[in-house]
């Protein structure tokens, strides 16, 4: 007997392999485009003296990129900070704590915490947020912390609620419930037999959490925390109405900065001159490698996590 | 003979109420080793983790009765779970060594109960390895991750593990279940051994095991204990037909 | 430590994670009641029966924008499901677990996190840039790209939920294999893929970024794709900037009309995903 090919066969296998295939072509479509767009602003500013300089100047049309990267990253890294220690608490209290009647709605509530466009956290920041951290809790900052050496630096200024702590408390908020839902995931892999082992032991419940959770699960919860930074460090909506757009390296996070996507939001469409905006593609371009690399090492780490060694 | 577990009328729920265990009567003799035995779902691992109140970890569980510890009954509301369980130890069917050394396996108990000196740490480490027949294997790579022992060795790793505390009593929980017949022969070994210094509480499903490593067996059906006695009685000479049929491999 | 400080140690790591938990809960309480308290009021009908009056006259509404929400959203699905459930298809079904499935699986769950910005100042070089003007088009083929990655692992995933013995029962009666698949493993999927494309559209109604240089805004109703189109999320970003208190206040409604949509197709998401496939 002869097995019959259908035709139609290699025509759905050769139909979903190049919508498979686009994903590929649309990440090197993007790597492309936005290095032919900036390479003007390649050729004019080369990569370390861009990278490097403060300037952003559109009457002189010389630009750097240096006071993005700062914002981007001050932001990122800050946004982090703050999130990380409310993302594990929540974690725990998801896995450890909470009865299992009040895990599946906490659940949901975190989860819309993340379904909140970002929009949204950029205008409540902008009309809710940003007075009140202006009007009350910097001045209260500048009194308690700011009246510390070393660290008091960070608080100096005129607080006005435009600035990088107000963008990096509302970037924390909108990621938290990513590097919770991750650390959860994470947790939840410790096997309860190793658990209950060490509560055997006469372990108490944060012995086991801090003993044997927190390390099982360490390379999850990075890789968590890695993502976060990537997602926090592509953000927009949320920080282009409280950063203030201003291209200077600051001291003091009651400065207003700029980021690499708020310059963008901000200035793209109202680009005049060449290198102008194709010194706006290449801060984009920056922006698409740099959350590529940290996504990257996110998956990969989050990879091992899910054939980490186990106990046999 | 000292009575070591005294326990009396003990019944156990499980959340909603499924009755798991039936006005359960038995001694534990101190210096003893116990056999719990019983088809699948009879209700011994049940009974065994009502001795360190495990099922506390979870919610919904009620027990009724007692279990008598040094004339204390540890099933009321009052006891504290974490010093009961710091001197009742566990090993489960699986080994379960914790995501660190095999010196700090060992040395968790101990640190949890504030030792702090390194040289009495050693000391006591080294002890238990001894005592669990894995020092000689471990010794120069103690600061290495337990995770690079074969099963067995993990095994008697958690023995050890629970013996550097020097608990009152162990209680096992199919020990052998996940390794080869060489290990396994090593354990029961072991459990012959431990007998000197502690209590022995094991739940197997391997008939020849209980035959071969226990003085008393507890035989549960359906969560009743249908026979408790002398090991070489009950595989001999049966009182209850029940018990012979189990024991013949009528069933199970 | 002894066993009180211990136990105190313990309490307190507790209260604190409780409290971590409370902390999120207060930001979404926060900024939920104050999206509706601020929202609420200005939610009359006509601001979806409106058009926008000029620029400083009281009124109007924002119909030109919900209708263009709607049709860039529209067609952005309609260009981005089809492309991801295809191509999770294939990395589901004919690819099997080889490198080239790790590599556009990794590369996918890479481009669901890309900046969404960068795909808007893409799409602007390939589409605005040579054409010389902003357009509906633009702005779905940007949320398209944004969808993409989503429906495909989430397609992806669940077809590989589907249990192999369904597919050997269907090659077993001798039929071919794309009839296997469309007739047999979509059918032991379609709650699981239905549920991706709806979260997915949930993720891109609400997205800014990528519309800003496409679909770009337009103060006029406009069903033209071939020209500037409003969409909601942009006119909230330029409405909350502007000087105005009533476009502050529309910017409000706008935001509070479009959150409650994003929420309710989550939730109604996360119960169907419930229903099918019990916790987790």
């Amino acid at each position: 007997m002869k097995f019959k090919y259908s035709p139609m066969d290699w025509v759905f296998k050769v139909v979903t392999a190049a919508a498979a295939l686009t994903i590929v072509v649309i990440f090197a479509g993007i790597l492309v485009v936005l290095i032919r767009e900036s390479s003007p602003a390649i050729k004019a500013f080369g990569v370390f003296k861009f990278i490097f300089s403060t300037d952003w100047d559109p009457v002189k049309e010389s630009f750097g990129a240096a006071t993005n990267l700062f914002g981007t990253l001050v932001t990122t890294f800050l946004s982090l900070l703050l999130a990380l220690p409310v993302a594990i608490g929540i974690a725990i209290f998801l896995t450890e704590i909470a009865p299992s009647f009040l895990k599946g709605p906490f659940g949901v509530a975190i989860e819309m915490l993340a379904a909140i466009p970002s929009i949204i956290y950029g205008m409540w920041g902008l009309f809710t947020l940003s007075p009140l951290m202006g009007n009350h809790i910097e001045p209260w900052l500048q009194n308690t912390i700011g009246k510390l050496p070393l660290v008091g630096i960070l608080f100096q200024g005129t607080p006005m609620g435009v600035d990088l702590l107000t963008a990096s408390l509302i970037l924390s908020i909108m990621v938290i419930p990513f590097t919770a839902s991750i650390a959860r995931d994470a947790f939840q892999l410790t096997p309860a037999i190793v658990k209950e082992s060490a509560y055997a032991m006469g372990a108490t419940k944060w012995e086991v959490v801090k003993n044997v959770v927190l390390p099982y699960s360490k390379l999850g919860v990075f890789g968590g925390a890695v993502l976060s930074l990537g997602r926090a460090l592509g953000e927009t909506m949320a920080v282009a109405f409280v950063l203030g757009n201003n291209h200077q390296i600051t001291k003091s996070l009651f400065d207003a900065a700029a980021t690499i996507t708020v310059t963008l939001a901000n200035e793209f469409t109202e680009a005049s001159g060449r290198i102008y905006l194709s010194s706006l593609f290449y801060i984009a371009l920056l922006l698409f490698v740099l959350s590529f690399v940290l996504l990257t090492m996110a998956k990969l780490l989050l990879f091992k996590t899910g054939k980490q060694e186990s106990p046999r | 003979m000292n009575i070591d577990f005294d326990v009396k009328g003990l019944n156990f729920y499980y959340p909603g109420g499924h009755h798991s265990l039936k006005n359960i009567n038995l001694q534990v003799y101190k210096h003893s080793i116990t056999a719990l035995i019983g088809p699948s779902g009879c209700g011994k691992t049940t009974l065994l983790r009502c001795f360190n109140r495990m099922h506390d970890l979870y919610p919904g569980n009620r027990y009724e009765g007692e279990i008598l510890f040094e004339g204390r009954n540890i099933l009321t509301q009052g006891v504290d779970l974490i010093s009961l369980r710091s001197r009742i130890g566990m090993v489960f069917q699986k080994p379960t060594p914790f995501p660190m050394t095999i010196f700090d396996n060992i040395a968790y108990g101990l640190k949890l109960r504030g030792v702090k000196k390194r040289g009495l740490l050693s000391e006591k480490v080294e002890h238990a390895l001894i005592q669990a027949a894995l020092w000689n294997e471990v010794k120069d790579k103690l600061h290495q991750s337990a995770y690079a022992l074969s099963g067995g060795q993990q095994q008697r790793l958690v023995i050890a593990r629970a013996l550097a505390v020097e608990p009152e009593a162990i209680l096992f929980d199919e020990p052998t279940s996940a390794l080869d017949p060489i290990s396994t022969a090593k354990i029961e070994e072991l459990v012959e051994e431990l007998k000197k210094d502690v209590t022995i509480l094991i739940v197997t499903h391997n008939l020849q095991q209980a035959a071969r490593v226990s003085e008393w067996t507890g035989f549960l059906m359906l969560g009743e204990l249908v026979e408790f006695e002398k090991t070489e009685q009950m595989f001999t000479s049966p009182r209850e037909k029940l018990t012979e049929d189990y024991i013949t491999g009528r069933f199970g | 430590m002894s066993e009180r400080t211990r136990k105190i140690e313990s309490a307190l790591a507790l209260v604190l994670s409780t409290v971590a938990a409370l902390v999120g809960l207060f930001w979404l309480v926060f900024i939920l009641g104050d999206l509706i308290m601020k929202g609420a009021s200005a939610l009359t009908p006509s601001l979806f029966l409106h058009n926008p009056t000029p620029e400083g006259v009281e009124g109007g509404g924002l119909k030109n924008a919900f209708v263009g929400q709607g049709l860039i959203t529209l067609f952005a699905t309609l260009f981005g499901v089809p492309i991801g459930l295809l191509g999770g298809t294939f990395l589901a079904e004919y690819a099997g677990h080889g490198k080239v499935t790790r590599t556009i699986s990794a590369l996918s769950d890479i481009m669901i996190s890309v900046p969404t910005m960068v795909v808007g100042t893409f799409i602007y070089a390939v589409m605005v840039k040579p054409l010389g003007h902003f357009s509906g088009w633009a702005g779905s083929v940007a949320l398209a790209v944004v969808m993409v990655p989503v429906v495909l692992r989430t397609t992806e995933n669940m077809l590989r939920l589907v249990p192999w013995t369904l597919r050997e029962a269907a090659f077993a009666l001798g039929a071919p294999k794309y009839k296997v698949i469309t007739q047999v493993v979509y059918r032991g999927a379609i709650t699981g893929i239905f549920t991706g494309v709806l979260l997915s559209i949930a993720r891109v109604a609400g997205e800014t970024a990528p519309l800003l240089f496409t679909s770009f805004s337009n103060n006029f109703f406009s069903t033209d794709m071939k020209g500037p189109v409003a969409s909601l999320t942009v006119t909230i970003f330029q409405y909350a900037m502007g000087p105005y208190d009533d476009w502050h206040q529309q910017a409000w409604a706008a935001a509070l009309v479009i959150t409650l949509f994003i929420l309710v197709i989550t939730i109604v998401g996360r119960i169907f995903i419930k229903l099918r496939y019990g916790n987790k």
